[in-house]
């Protein structure tokens, strides 16, 4: 069940120093005791798995290689309840897709740590003959029979669970063989619970990031990655950054090396490269500043985030665009959707268009940049005007310990999301959408930003309220919400045929 | 014909997003719309339980129960749901559901068919808008809102 008001707390003092090897030990028996499919986990012979492969099919590799060659990888999400649905979609990502990263989605019940409703999800969809999961139930299936999956691809694997619960399912799936595994505990619990606490949420990331560190010293470096792409509903570049560092913090205090930076776009051409670029400079800032010098923090760029659009034809335009931005702005990686994203989950084939679609944007824009241009240079600047003083604010509050920090700032509103579902956010920073196409923020709410910044957000708004005739108001937030997903009759019409 | 906010104010609304899933801006959305229209809304949020919505229609004396799903499970989430209502002395209250309600692009005919199967009064399509709901919740409650006036 969602819920947990009590930390489980192990018997540690929370902070963000490392879990010690004997209280990790015991934490690890307690977890996998917790489903029957725990018991075939075996961490050496799961590393020994892991260095059998061929490096192509390590994700933890295959980012750095993609970022010393400048690519940019594509990658799908996608799960079905059942083994043999989730195995067809893979094959079809990774062979009609042209995937260079292949996605297992976990259904949200499993996420939820619900796994009797899971299996029983498992049985309806085989009774049904369609998935009736939203995803695939990995620790179901257990490490074992999973493997199957990763051996069915020839590419490397990654597990997505939005969840603040990724204990088990961490330890199954690096166990299979995924090498990679997206989630963190200030992103997620602040996006994808209700009542579970952020010092819940970071002491259940701490877990999983020990556990790839555990990886590491075996010698298998594993891929974490952090999803800033938040509530996924026009998140201001600021604000996925401030959780890029502060979740890679937390996690290289674990002992992980190769860890991932998410960015929802904002479907604005320059913010989104400005963003790109500093949130890779701003996280290396702040970890350099805290001794880390050796960590590799690449960035992934996602396709739209927010509302969809209900035409086809629509959504091919914002694939293609999408990968347009990632290339453009410098992402090692771009996370897809498709044409069917307004509807929920997409057929095998349809994922395998929508990237297919963003791999021929990607080559398309390849040599683009926009280093010298002075819009780009200017975002830049806002962009890390807004995140340092926000950012040292809570490294101060948790006076020096980031995970303190954290907990404190995100009580205070000085670390703040928009959206956020989470009774523990204040969430009441507002963005909205200005005249130019740029994400501002229009309430900034607790958040430390400073006076100059926030004239600069409000002067860009006035000019969107005053161009649509509409109040300077919060309704400038929520209507930015559906912006994308409206008509094209309503976006951009022929004004002049009825005069 | 649509009720005033007056006659709004005699009918309270439950809000929320069924099971374990977690796409709360649309409900919220939704929720501050329908309390701007004069209607009571008793917000529940995201990931609320079909047992919660239940108890906080009984707690409220409810009119209606407006359910949402995104994530593709709430054919899962929803079944039974009318029949806990019955069980629970909700004979009359009245069900809605709308959102991303099933797992892939299906058509809306079918969905819609298997949700009214399940009990609910009306389906709402994904995209659909608040006014769009407001006029149906005026005409589906007109006899509880005018009754409680009088």
């Amino acid at each position: 069940m969602d819920g947990h008001p009590q930390p489980d707390t192990d018997g540690l003092k929370f902070s963000a120093e490392r879990i010690p090897d004997d209280v990790f030990d015991r934490m690890r028996e307690k977890n996998l005791a917790r489903w029957p499919t725990g018991a075939e986990i075996d961490l050496e012979e799961a590393a020994a798995f892991h260095k059998s492969m061929p490096k192509h099919k390590q994700l933890g590799w295959v980012m750095r290689k993609a970022d010393e060659e400048g690519r940019c990888l594509t990658q799908p999400r996608g799960g079905f309840g059942t083994l043999e649905l989730q195995k067809e979609l893979m094959v079809c990502l990774d062979k009609q897709g042209h995937a260079d990263i292949v996605p297992t989605t976990t259904d949200s019940y499993t996420r939820n740590e619900q796994w009797q409703n899971a299996a029983n999800g498992v049985e309806e969809s085989k009774k049904a003959g369609r998935s009736m999961l939203n995803g695939y139930p990995m620790v179901n299936y257990g490490p074992k029979t999973t493997r199957q999956l990763i051996e069915a691809i020839d590419k490397p694997a990654i597990v997505l669970s939005g969840t603040a619960m990724p204990r088990l399912t961490s330890e199954v799936g690096f166990a299979a063989g995924y090498s990679g595994y997206l989630g963190s505990g200030l992103a997620y619990t602040a996006s994808y619970t209700k009542e579970i606490t952020i010092e819940q949420g970071i002491r259940n990331y701490q877990y999983l990031d020990r556990l790839a560190a555990k990886y590491q010293e075996m010698g298998v470096e594993l891929h974490r990655r952090q999803p800033g792409f938040l509530t996924g509903t026009n998140i201001p570049p600021s604000i996925a950054i401030l959780t890029c560092i502060i979740d890679a913090l937390l996690a290289v205090g674990q002992g992980v090396k190769n860890y991932g930076l998410e960015l929802g776009q904002t479907l604005h051409l320059v913010q989104d490269a400005a963003a790109i670029k500093m949130a890779r400079e701003l996280t290396q800032e702040y970890l350099q500043k805290l001794g880390h010098d050796d960590i590799f923090t690449p960035v992934t760029s996602l396709h739209w985030m927010g509302a969809w659009p209900y035409d086809d034809a629509q959504c091919e335009a914002l694939v293609a665009y999408g990968g347009t931005l990632a290339a453009i702005g410098g992402a090692v990686s771009v996370t897809t959707k498709s044409s069917h994203e307004a509807f929920g989950i997409p057929t095998p084939e349809a994922n395998a268009a929508g990237l297919r679609s963003t791999r021929m944007a990607i080559y398309l824009a390849r040599h683009i940049r926009l280093d010298e241009m002075p819009e780009f240079k200017t975002e830049c600047e806002l962009i890390a005007s807004e995140v340092r003083p926000v950012m040292d604010k809570v490294l101060e509050m948790g006076d020096g310990d980031v995970a303190i920090g954290t907990i404190r700032a995100c009580e205070a509103g000085v670390m703040d999301i928009p959206w956020s579902p989470n009774n523990y956010m204040k969430s009441r920073v507002m963005p909205a959408r200005d005249a130019d196409g740029y994400l501002r923020i229009f309430d900034c709410g607790e958040m430390p930003m400073s006076k100059e910044v926030m004239d600069y957000h409000h002067e860009k708004l006035r000019r969107r309220a005053e161009r649509d005739n509409v109040p300077f108001d919060h309704e400038l937030a929520v209507a930015s919400v559906y912006e994308l997903s409206e008509s094209l009759e309503t976006l951009i019409p022929f004004p002049w045929a009825a005069e | 014909m649509s009720l005033t906010p007056e006659q709004r104010g005699n009918v309270t609304l439950i809000t929320g997003v069924i099971g374990a899933d977690t796409h709360i801006v649309g409900n919220r959305i939704l929720s501050m719309a329908l309390e701007k229209e004069g209607f009571k809304v008793v917000a529940l949020g995201a990931l609320t339980p079909a047992e919660d919505f239940v108890k906080a229609a009984i707690e409220t004396a409810a009119d209606a129960i407006l359910v949402s799903s995104l994530y593709g499970q709430g054919e899962l989430d929803c079944r039974g749901f009318r029949d806990m209502c019955i069980e629970a002395g909700l004979e009359d209250i009245t069900l809605y559901v709308g959102g991303n309600l099933v797992v892939g692009k299906q058509a809306w005919e079918d969905v819609e068919q298997r949700y009214i199967a399940m009990g609910f009064d009306r389906a709402f399509p994904p995209g659909t808008r608040t006014p769009d709901v407001v006029a149906m919740l005026d005409e589906d409650l007109k006899d509880k809102a005018n009754g409680a006036a009088a």
